[in-house]
């Protein structure tokens, strides 16, 4: 692609990828417009009756009329936002916590020992991936609402979270156990040391950053998700922040302004992590799927 | 060579065991549910009679109900098993007369009732409700209330109507007798038949001899035979439990009427006359048995109910059991058993994961297909999934409806947004159109980002990957709102340009155009990070060769870049096809499938039918319906990357 010598200019091409970036950032400059411009309305600037061109131009930037953070302030205040903040950390990190050690240790069997049933048990992760979503919510609501009385609450949801994430993570770390050498193992299991000793000795901490990071996923998705929250948490109190959002612009409530600010401090800490483990998401993802 | 028994003749023996235990005992269970539900039945008509006696006891006193306390106690005295009763009169709300506890506390009847026992009067003023409301055509309510209260005491209320409308309620709180229709007998059943099973298989293995398909044939029998035996045995039990049944109450209800002709004798009323066989009614005051032909015929029609129900469970079970039977019998669970405490490390580290993804994953997965061959609905919920069952129906239904286009009243033709393969086209469509766009522009952006030299390229990138790490419930929240038809962002951009504001989710295309708008915006970045890391993984060096040999860019484009691209781009591909087909959260937060289901996808679509319209089991025929199309998705392109790969 490179022109060589002929120093190129690169004019058109910045012309593109800024209009590019400007089309991408636009839908979240309009939350963070929301969100400090103080107001719950969704048309920031008002049009006067018989607007000109630069009235119009005025109500489609991205620009409030008076910084305010006054939204953020209320929405803990006079929502139950913190408690639903609440609700979807205490998930996300119970979630990360038993699912990541479910995980690893079958993880650390699919790469390292040949049972029967193997391929099976990777195969059958694979699958349950294809699982409708709409398929399962029905029995996963009769199983934990009906028969064990987890309606509502959180154990109900980080016991499903972490069985759902598990296939995923188990790919991951797998990929990764498979590169650590044997030998490592093996002198240490010339020295005496027990299977129990190689696991939690040696593979653990040689696979830390594998295991850094699919904790990182484990909390991303379950703190991101809403169909399976929506559905069990029935509760106001005990509603995750996406199903708590929605509750402010779902509907008829139209409280925007409630919304955008909720959203920015929801997605903060997502983005932060997600641009930060991205390239490894990607490596995952299509690895598992050239091997499906 | 040691003598008999041969190792085949005992798998197969203990697998006869087993299989007959599992059947008979589940069957076992569900027969005590179900003779539990009849007894606690029983125990609400006994009560549900003795409310109607005092009612009518009541209804015979009513002109002169100065003496209902005195008749009221001596009924008690002779009933059987009343431990309290009351009277009340809706008219004044009076209490008339009562052998409650509670109700002494405010002072002795007759008088009116106090503030907090609003209770009780509004459950006559209910019971008034629903008798006018059922005389008057429609079910409005039970016009019987029955209720469970503490220490196995039975609470039953029931109208007093005297001048053709309902004047107040008599109620009754009674001991359940200790049993009710005979003793349970399945238990003994179960035992007989196991034991008879397996001496009937010592017996007919020396016939077969070593040889295990007959072995395993004749074991099979052996079992049907055992559980057909077990069903007609508990089948009889049943119905002769249910005859007793019947028997009880009508005796129940004589000395209920005993006792309310001696009360009335004692007040010095009309005492003859008393119809016990009225009193034994349902919910709606229709009787249930009572004595004549009609009520033999609906005993008759409750038998037959039972027994077409017991022999269903008994064929699934036993279909359970005979797998089980040969499983063991052909040696599987000694090679698992084997495998098992071979391999017992490995499984010890797998065993946590794999019972979680059991219990809470394959096991749901399985039970949503069960779910999807009944008629499962928010009425029904609670009934058993075989009373439920309807085979392959919802799939016919489903599948079998090719009413794509639809006639409409004003003589042209619509299509019909309900219809599934309109839905499975719009799915396809949607799918297509956004893998393509995101391909595309994923790859052209990538291209532009892989520039030699360009400045800002850290900038372009992290600004150009938020969208896909926003979560995108939000994204598809706030373009929802952008497409507000007075609000919204679009509109005001369109008026800036002299145009007509639209109305986006009035036509399905506007609307279509809405959710591939979010999900465009949303889903270029992976396939641009994708492409960009495919694309700097290429040598520099290999265009420098192919412009020594005086190659074009386009032709380098097609010879270097493409095939280079392949690897990463096509497992990109056919995971975004999955995502995309799946795509809940757009379709369900941006368009909401509007205008009338225009919108919908395969999985909203599932969504809608089990969480808006209740209808679980079509829902779940329609997602086992979404599962059979991605497994077929995923082995053929399976197939193909693999002949991609070898070719």
């Amino acid at each position: 692609m490179a022109r060589g010598r002929d120093e190129p200019t690169h004019l058109p091409l910045h012309l593109f990828l800024v209009v590019t970036v400007l089309v991408t950032v636009y839908p979240i400059l309009w939350v963070a417009t929301i969100a400090f411009s103080g107001r719950q309305s969704l048309a920031i600037a008002d049009v006067p009756p018989d607007p000109t061109a630069w009235d119009r131009l005025r109500a489609v930037t991205p620009w409030p009329a008076q910084w305010s953070g006054a939204n953020f302030v209320s929405v803990f205040r006079d929502q139950p936002f913190a408690s639903w903040m609440l609700n979807s950390a205490v998930v996300a990190a119970l979630t990360t916590i038993v699912g990541v050690a479910l995980a690893c240790t079958a993880a650390y069997a699919f790469s390292r020992f040949r049972f029967p049933g193997q391929r099976v048990g990777m195969m059958s992760f694979l699958v349950s991936q294809m699982f409708p979503g709409t398929l399962m919510l029905i029995p996963l609501y009769i199983i934990v609402v009906q028969w064990l009385g987890l309606g509502s609450t959180r154990t109900g949801l980080v016991l499903i979270y972490a069985t759902t994430s598990v296939p995923f993570s188990v790919w991951m770390l797998k990929g990764y156990f498979d590169t650590i050498p044997k030998e490592l193992e093996e002198a240490a299991v010339i020295e005496g040391a027990g299977p129990g000793t190689v696991f939690w000795r040696i593979v653990l901490p040689l696979a830390k950053p594998a295991i850094a990071i699919t904790a990182l996923f484990s909390f991303m998705s379950s703190w991101n998700e809403f169909i399976l929250a929506a559905t069990l948490m029935n509760k106001e109190d005990m509603y995750t922040a996406p199903v708590g959002l929605r509750f402010f612009v779902g509907g008829f409530s139209q409280q925007w302004g409630y919304f955008a600010a909720g959203s920015i401090i929801v997605s903060i800490p997502v983005v932060v992590l997600f641009l930060y483990l991205q390239k490894y998401l990607v490596s995952g993802l299509t690895a598992g799927s050239v091997k499906g | 060579m040691a003598p008999a028994p041969s190792p085949a003749r005992r798998r197969f023996a203990a697998g006869l065991a087993a299989g007959a235990a599992l059947s008979l005992a589940v069957a076992w269970l569900l027969l005590g549910s179900e003779r539990r539900e009849a007894a606690a039945l029983g125990e609400e008509r006994l009560a549900t009679v003795s409310a109607q006696a005092l009612a009518e006891l009541a209804a015979r006193a009513w002109e002169r109900r100065e003496a209902l306390p005195a008749a009221l106690a001596a009924f008690q005295a002779k009933a059987r098993g009343v431990s309290a009763a009351r009277v009340v009169a809706l008219s004044g709300a009076r209490l008339e007369a009562s052998t409650f506890e509670a109700d002494a506390r405010a002072g002795a009847a007759p008088r009116r009732l106090a503030r907090d026992e609003k209770p009780i009067f509004d459950q006559g003023q209910r019971l008034r409700a629903a008798v006018t409301g059922n005389r008057e055509g429609g079910t409005v309510g039970s016009e019987i209330e029955v209720e469970r209260r503490a220490r196995g005491a039975i609470f039953a209320a029931a109208p007093i109507e005297a001048g053709g409308q309902v004047a107040g309620v008599a109620s009754v709180e009674s001991v359940a007798p200790a049993s009710l229709g005979g003793r349970a007998a399945e238990a003994g059943y179960a035992l007989a038949a196991l034991a008879a099973a397996l001496a009937v298989l010592a017996l007919l293995a020396r016939v077969a001899g070593e040889r295990p398909v007959a072995l395993g044939a004749i074991a099979v029998v052996v079992l049907a035979g055992a559980l057909a035996a077990f069903g007609a045995l508990s089948v009889r039990a049943l119905g002769r439990a249910s005859v007793a049944l019947e028997a009880g109450v009508a005796e129940h209800a004589r000395a209920q009427a005993e006792a309310a002709a001696a009360a009335l004798a004692g007040a010095g009323l009309e005492a003859s006359g008393l119809a016990p066989e009225r009193w034994d009614v349902d919910a709606l005051r229709r009787p249930r048995a009572g004595g004549g032909a009609a009520g033999a015929e609906r005993v008759e029609a409750g038998l037959a109910t039972i027994a077409r129900n017991v022999t269903r469970a008994l064929v699934l079970l036993g279909v359970l059991g005979a797998g089980l039977l040969l499983f063991v019998g052909f040696g599987g669970a000694r090679r698992t058993w084997r495998a098992l405490v071979t391999y017992r490390q490995a499984y010890a580290y797998v065993a946590p994961a794999i019972v979680g993804m059991l219990v809470l994953v394959f096991f749901p997965f399985f039970y949503g297909i069960a779910i999807s061959f009944t008629d499962q609905n928010i009425y029904n919920q609670g009934r058993s999934l075989l009373d439920i069952w309807m085979g392959f129906g919802n799939y016919a239904t489903i599948l079998g409806d090719f009413g794509m286009v639809q006639r409409v009243a004003e003589g042209g033709y619509a299509l019909n947004y309900q219809n599934f393969y309109y839905t499975l086209l719009f799915t396809i469509v949607w799918t297509v159109t956004n893998v393509t766009f995101g391909v595309s522009f994923g790859l052209l952006l990538a291209l532009a980002l892989n520039t030699k030299g360009l400045a800002l390229r850290p900038i372009y990138r992290v600004l150009l990957i938020l969208p896909w790490a926003v979560p995108n419930y939000i994204t598809a929240l706030i373009w929802r709102g952008f497409f507000h038809q007075q609000f919204g962002v679009v509109n005001q951009v369109i008026k800036l340009f002299g145009g007509t504001p639209i109305a986006w989710f009035d036509s399905p295309f506007t609307s279509f155009l809405t959710a591939f708008a979010t999900n465009g915006w949303l889903s270029f970045p992976f396939m641009m990070v994708v492409a960009l890391g495919a694309l700097q993984s290429i040598p520099a060096d290999i265009y420098e060769a192919a412009r020594v040999d005086g190659a074009s860019r386009f032709q380098q484009f097609r010879a270097i870049t493409l095939p280079s691209l392949k690897p990463a781009l096509v497992p990109a591909v056919i995971l975004s096809v999955v995502w995309t087909f799946n795509m809940f959260n757009i379709i369900y937060l941006v368009t909401a499938g509007e205008p009338g289901g225009a919108t919908e996808i395969l999985v909203t679509q599932a969504y809608k039918y089990a969480f808006e319209r209740y209808r679980y089991g079509y829902a779940a025929a329609y997602s086992t319906i979404i599962f059979g199309i991605l497994l077929v998705y995923g082995t053929v392109q399976s197939r193909i990357s693999k002949a991609t790969e070898a070719a």
